[in-house]
């Protein structure tokens, strides 16, 4: 239940952040794929070194495991990445 | 207190901080319970768990789960800690738009899109749902979606997600130069 509850609080604040970025709208993330606005990349890497950081320093501090790392496959990585790809830019979501 | 409000009540945030925040979270999302942020994984449990109910033996498969078997499903038919996060991201995105005073219910009304496709919101809806299929699909296919994979990955530093990444780039890339053709 406390997970649950903890779910719903991230959520909100995750929602938060898309809709502040303006990632809820079809042409920040149209443009990303012709470069005219870095929108998406800005905020994806951004997150990702800030996460990226904190949990190696947990780690280092012993309070935290790794949880399992997403599988690599490569040619399922790749081919789910290229058709992911179309549906993002055509779609915009 | 003013400036805190003031910032707030902004419509746009720089992807920076709006990025930073996104990392906090994911970060107390294993440190609190320990699970990856993910969108995509929430639609597929949802999934199976309707499909389950209405068409049980098409859903009985290695993806959802087969009745009695030991083996465990790639997606669990129920409402996972995923599916709650998801009601979580309707509720911040509501929270959001009302904090800058911009909610409001649209059906098609990005200017760029009507330049491109044109102003019907019919069209706006079909291509919208078909690329969401496409997406979805494919982030089966990859193990997870921007979210799951390409951030909840990355943080991980897990090879999978800069391969998804690098994909999703280049055929993403290609769409708009199809799609935009010389406005490219």
């Amino acid at each position: 239940m406390t997970n649950y509850i903890i779910a719903l609080f991230l959520g909100v604040g995750f929602g938060f952040a898309l809709n502040k970025v303006g990632l809820t709208k079809y042409h920040k993330v149209a443009n990303q794929f012709r470069f005219t606005d870095m929108t998406v990349l800005k905020f994806m890497m951004t997150a990702l070194v800030v996460a990226a950081a904190g949990l190696y320093v947990f780690r280092g501090l012993g309070w935290i495991t790794f949880p399992a790392v997403p599988a690599t496959y490569i040619a399922g990585n790749l081919i789910g990445g290229l058709i992911f790809g179309v549906g993002m830019s055509l779609s915009g979501y | 207190m003013n400036r805190i409000k003031a910032f707030i009540s902004q419509e746009t945030w720089s992807p920076y901080v709006a990025g930073v925040l996104l990392g906090i979270v994911g970060l107390l999302a294993v440190l609190l319970s320990d699970a990856l942020l993910g969108a995509s994984g929430a639609f597929e449990s949802l999934a199976g768990l309707v499909g389950k109910k209405v068409a049980p033996s098409l859903f009985s498969n290695t993806y959802w789960g087969v009745e009695g078997a030991r083996a465990l499903p790639i997606m669990r038919p129920e409402i996972t800690w995923s599916v709650i996060l998801l009601v979580g991201v309707v509720i911040g995105g509501f929270l959001g738009a009302q904090s800058s005073r911009t909610f409001k219910f649209r059906f098609n009304d990005d200017a760029q899109w009507k330049r491109i496709f044109g102003p019907q919101p019919w069209k706006r809806w079909v291509i919208g749902f078909a690329g969401a299929i496409i997406l979805e699909y494919a982030a089966g296919i990859a193990g997870g979606c921007t979210s799951g994979l390409a951030i909840s990955g990355g943080m991980l530093l897990a090879p999978a997600a800069f391969l998804f990444i690098g994909g999703m780039f280049v055929s993403g890339i290609i769409t708009a130069l199809i799609v935009y053709g010389r406005r490219y």
